[in-house]
């Protein structure tokens, strides 16, 4: 029975026992309960759980070509970023993180949309309490805005679904149009999770405001369950291709001014998606074989940066280039696998990212999409720029901050070598790496051409920021905020609504004095008519005030009445 | 001349210096062709690299001016 279990679904359920066990044991607990996931990898391809709820099949647990090589990747980042906060004894966050990973790779073996919105839902309602495990009010408030905008893409999928269903009979989460209603709100839901460019606000708002360990769980499933939604639903779609070369783009340049390295991560995150979507957008089996290879190498590459940096702020309480500089004499292993972070990320040869990004790279130009092509090279050239040398560089090196942290513990170091292991590793064995992938296509990274225009990109790249540098050009870093989409929904709605607000209060208070004004003068009116005038010997009150006033409302109405009949 | 580049430029500064020339001098050693015709010209990928990286660096500063505000801008 437990065999036919979607893989995650024991994660997502046993997270629930680790408050009650001690610290060492949950760990253990926990890894245990990634390998028993892991098990259910070993079933096959096919359906294998559908269960029937009110007249409909829940198709629970499906896997496939495309689905596999995800599980994979999420099992060993759930591996590995238990590892990394195992130093951690409160269990709150150990409860979020197996949870979100038992719903993530739960979500990628959903045969229907309705499973998937559980998970997707799911991810949402576990990952907010990584961000809450900031711990200070910054954190607090992102955690609100983060959930907002997650559930808001579930609900988005949830009445996709819904008119999908009700237009075809059937709900397979399986190859999906544009062109109809349906298509549009999964397509839109899927898109806000990829952080597309103006839906990305979330992702550079929220992520930086997580825990040390937080954000490594956060950059490893969320968004890449997205990509993986869009390569099943929506593979070949032209206009996936321009939005993600959008997405390559723009966060480069934000990236370079973004003084919060974790946050420059969140950036060069957004941008790796884009190689992701352009790839999707491709659709053809080299792309997407492509999109899927970037997918797993980033994930093991980003999370490795991150887990540097969130070592670095573990250690030394910020992860403002402004503030640091110099880390190397102290934490020399750390910095060592950020440099193999960066390099795999910056797609350097016998390094993760350039056997991932090659696949792309070549299958935009089988397509012929020349301005793409160059579009995403001089991207390349960013994420050199921005992940590849800012990171390591501003963190470890540039100049001396004064800071004499101790070195990471054990277990983040444990955790970083192996990510670091990994990166060369599936650099090294490339045709190994590659049987995992979805189609079976003979590609060869490792060729002259390649090599050397790759070397000859990255290098020279490396060489102007080394001028620039060098020649004092580049200015420093400064202590900012950097302004990016989430400002629409923090500064421009709620300052719009503001003086919406403050608008209608005026006008209010003008109604306001305009309606006393004329209830003082009828009582004045009425006062000189019954008492100066001697109508009534007595003064008119209140009450009379109040039926004199109906009575004339009550005429005025019949007299509209009388008039709108013709 | 190779000692004075060294001091006044920094080890690791002139080691990247040097991959660069042998990367520039390795172009010569055979054909090297490019998924588009235009890349096939003589160091095209060293020179894309690099002006790229100027340009990043030039819209960046520029890009300061508009989108950084104070750190406390939101609080």
């Amino acid at each position: 029975m437990i065999n036919t279990f979607p893989p995650g679904l024991i994660m997502f359920l046993g997270a629930f026992l680790i408050p009650f066990l001690p610290h060492l044991t949950r760990q253990i607990y926990m890894i245990f309960l990634v390998f028993l996931s892991a098990l259910s990898l070993m079933n096959g391809f096919g359906t294998h759980l559908t269960i029937n709820l009110l007249d409909y099949n829940f198709i629970i647990h499906h896997s496939d070509n495309l689905s596999f090589p995800f599980a994979i990747v999420f099992h060993i980042a759930a591996f590995i970023t238990i590892i990394y906060g195992s130093h951690k004894i409160d269990w709150k966050e150990n409860v979020a993180i197996t949870s979100y990973a038992g719903a993530a790779i739960a979500a990628l073996h959903a045969g229907d949309l309705f499973t998937l919105f559980v998970w997707w839902e799911a991810t949402a309602f576990t990952s907010v309490f990584l961000i809450l495990g900031g711990n200070n009010s910054r954190s607090f408030r992102a955690a609100f805005r983060y959930i907002v905008i997650q559930v808001g893409s579930g609900m988005l999928l949830l009445a996709g679904a819904i008119i999908f269903l009700y237009s075809n009979d059937h709900a397979n989460f399986g190859k999906m149009s544009i062109d109809e209603t349906s298509g549009l709100l999964i397509f839109l839901a899927f898109g806000i999770k990829a952080a597309f460019p103006f839906l990305n606000g979330w992702l550079q708002d929220t992520y930086p405001e997580a825990s040390e360990v937080g954000t490594v769980a956060l950059s490893s499933f969320t968004t890449k369950l997205a990509i993986y939604a869009l390569a099943r639903s929506f593979a070949g779609v032209d206009i996936l291709i321009y939005i993600g070369a959008l997405m390559t783009f723009f966060p480069i340049f934000f990236a370079v001014i973004e003084n919060d390295l974790r946050r420059v991560l969140t950036y060069s995150l957004n941008n790796q998606l884009g190689f992701m979507v352009v790839a999707v957008g491709i659709g053809t089996e080299l792309a997407l074989n492509g999109a899927v290879a970037h997918a797993f190498a980033h994930i093991i590459y980003k999370g490795l940066l991150f887990m540097s940096m969130g070592a670095v702020l573990y250690r030394v309480g910020t992860c403002k280039a402004s503030e640091l500089g110099g880390l190397f004499n102290y934490m020399p292993i750390t910095a060592v696998c950020s440099i193999i972070g960066a390099v795999s990320i910056s797609a350097f040869p016998i390094f993760s990212g350039f056997v991932a990004k090659s696949l792309i790279m070549s299958s935009l130009g089988y397509e012929g999409l020349t301005f793409i092509y160059f579009m995403l090279l001089f991207a390349s050239a960013g994420v050199l720029h921005h992940s590849g040398i800012k990171i390591p560089f501003f963190a470890f090196f540039a100049h001396n901050s004064g800071l004499k942290p101790k070195e990471a513990p054990i277990n983040m170091i444990v955790a970083m070598i192996i990510s670091s292991i990994l990166c060369v590793a599936i650099g090294v064995f490339p045709s190994l790496f590659y049987q995992i992938l979805p189609y079976d296509v003979s590609y060869q990274p490792y060729d002259f051409s390649h090599v050397l225009s790759q070397m000859q990109l990255l290098t020279f790249a490396a060489f102007a920021f080394i001028c620039l540098w060098h020649f004092k050009i580049y200015p420093p870093e400064l202590n900012s905020t950097v302004l990016n989409s989430d400002w629409f929904y923090r500064k421009m709605i709620p300052g719009v609504l503001e003086n919406v607000i403050i608008g209608f209060k005026n006008l209010n208070s003008q109604f306001n004095i305009f309606f006393t004004k004329i209830f003082q003068n009828t009582q004045k009116f009425i006062d000189n008519l019954m008492y100066k005038n001697r109508v009534f010997d007595r003064e008119a009150g209140f009450d009379t005030l109040i039926v004199v006033q109906v009575f004339g409302v009550v005429l005025l109405i019949l007299i509209i009445l009388q008039f709108s009949k013709f | 001349m190779t000692i004075k580049l060294i001091k006044n430029f920094g080890k690791i500064n002139s080691i990247v210096l040097l991959i660069c020339v042998i990367l520039l001098i390795l172009e010569f050693a055979g054909h090297r062709h490019g998924e588009f015709k235009i890349e096939e010209f003589l160091f095209f990928p060293a020179l894309f690299g690099y002006i790229s990286c100027i340009i990043i660096f030039k819209v960046g500063v520029a890009l300061r001016s508009i989108f950084m505000r104070d750190e406390d801008y939101y609080d």
